[in-house]
């Protein structure tokens, strides 16, 4: 309860000073062009990766990408490149 | 993006396959290490391909044990393997700096000079001046002021209104602007004739003032009296002077000869032609640009440009005259008009123009050309009075 208090807080404090929320509320920043290029910010990791199908870990949980020839163009320690064709994401 | 590929070419970097089973946690693991990655690729399950900067290789050997997986350098790109390489050819470091050094040293001194915009004056007189200005090829670019240069330029050649010397790399191009000179003063004080500067007949005459002393339709002679400027009139009393003046249109002749020697034959161009250049000077020569000269007979001709030579070779068919009479004739004419057409003057209307042609067997042609012309002939001469 005292946890969701904060989140809370931190959202209505963030939003009226126009900071960035992801950086606030330590979300991942997911930036897409089309459907073949994936820019995921602020990760904690792959979890799972094969050209069909990418598990990357992030405070919200786990995004999944459906694919076809998905390649990591670019990885570094907060941020990933995916390209490849996309077809589905879901956050489990 | 081009500036990531430059940079990783520049620090270099390895292609690496990594074979194991938990490939995802060696990714993870190498970039927990703030190790970057890129252009990764899954080939199978057990194995991937992927980038990574050539310094950070040697972290990935406790990773490897963590996970066993095993790790091989597939390539390795960039520069510092190239200068690997090459790590023992000394001499190539040496000559990559003097070549340097040389384009440098080369680009600091003048090589051409170009003057534009002469019209009208002498430009021999242009080219004097810079060249005791020091512009000239062969000097050091930093020695020269264009400022001073302009000034002096404007200054010393008073048929100039506007110079500007730009450098432009090793060439200096000087651009003029001729100012316009005043019309040559008439004086209609002094009292002068009207003689004839060559021989010729009279076709009209106005006189504006002064009196003739010749008819139309009269032959004259060169240094002829044609105008008069003194004017002794019964109805006036004395001598006047005047300053004569008048447009006196005469009929001209002009004539000239020219022979072919119908001997030798005539090596006429036939429009082809081939191009060789050279750097270098007289005896040392470096070409750079060759053509095939696939012609059987030709000419050449050499233009030195500085240190560029350029020779064009020309394809030349033998013709000999012998065989071909007409072609002869029109070649000879063709010469002779050339060669008449500096001796008529500008303002002079061509009327009538024959041609005549001598033959003498087997030696040579000749031809002569007569040239029937309308001009002024009119000469102002000045009349000493005491």
């Amino acid at each position: 309860m005292r946890r969701k208090r904060l989140e809370d807080a931190k959202s209505a404090v963030s939003e009226m000073l126009d900071l960035p929320r992801e950086i606030m509320l330590n979300l991942p920043r997911i930036t897409m062009i089309g459907n073949n290029q994936m820019i995921v910010e602020n990760h904690k990791g792959v979890i799972e990766y094969t050209p069909e199908r990418i598990r990357v870990n992030s405070s919200i949980g786990v995004i999944r990408i459906q694919g076809k020839d998905m390649k990591l163009k670019n990885i570094a320690a907060d941020d990933i490149m995916i390209t490849g064709g996309m077809k589905g994401i879901e956050f489990i | 993006m081009i500036f990531y590929i430059l940079w990783n070419y520049l620090v270099g970097y390895v292609k690496i396959r990594v074979d194991g089973l938990s490939l995802e946690k060696f990714i993870n693991l190498t970039v927990g290490k703030g190790i970057r990655l890129w252009g990764i690729n899954r080939e199978s399950y057990t194995s991937l391909t992927a980038n990574m900067g050539m310094r950070d290789f040697h972290q990935l050997h406790s990773i490897s044990h963590k996970i066993r997986c095993r790790i091989r350098i597939e390539e390795k790109r960039g520069l510092p393997f190239v200068m690997h390489r090459y790590r023992h050819r000394k001499m190539l470091v040496v000559g990559m700096i003097a070549f340097l050094v040389i384009l440098y040293g080369f680009s600091c001194f003048i090589w051409s000079v170009d003057v534009q915009g002469v019209k009208k004056m002498d430009p021999q007189k242009i080219w004097t001046e810079l060249d005791s200005l020091g512009v000239r090829p062969g000097v050091y670019k930093k020695n020269i002021d264009t400022m001073s240069v302009e000034n002096s330029l404007i200054v010393t050649i008073p048929e100039l209104s506007w110079a500007s010397l730009e450098i432009k790399g090793s060439r200096a191009i000087l651009r003029v602007r001729e100012a316009t000179q005043p019309p040559d003063f008439v004086d209609k004080e002094t009292p002068s004739d009207i003689i004839a500067s060559r021989d010729g007949i009279i076709q009209s005459m106005i006189v504006l003032d002064g009196q003739a002393v010749v008819e139309d339709g009269q032959t004259v002679r060169k240094g002829q009296l044609l105008v008069t400027g003194i004017i002794d009139h019964p109805d006036s009393t004395g001598i006047r002077y005047v300053h004569s003046m008048g447009q006196i249109k005469a009929r001209t002749w002009y004539e000239d000869t020219a022979e072919l020697s119908l001997k030798q034959p005539y090596r006429q161009r036939t429009g082809r032609s081939a191009q060789m250049k050279y750097i270098g000077w007289n005896r040392l020569k470096v070409p750079y640009h060759k053509e095939e000269i696939p012609f059987g007979d030709y000419d050449v001709e050499v233009r030195e440009d500085g240190i560029l030579i350029t020779e064009t070779y020309y394809e030349v068919k033998k013709i000999h005259w012998e065989q071909d009479r007409e072609l002869a004739k029109e070649k000879l004419k063709e010469q002779l008009e050339e060669k008449i057409r500096e001796k008529i003057p500008q303002g002079a209307k061509v009327i009538d123009k024959k041609f005549k042609y001598d033959m003498i067997e087997g030696e040579k042609l000749t031809a002569l050309v007569y040239i029937e012309a309308l001009e002024d002939i009119g000469q102002q001469r000045i009349i000493e009075t005491q």
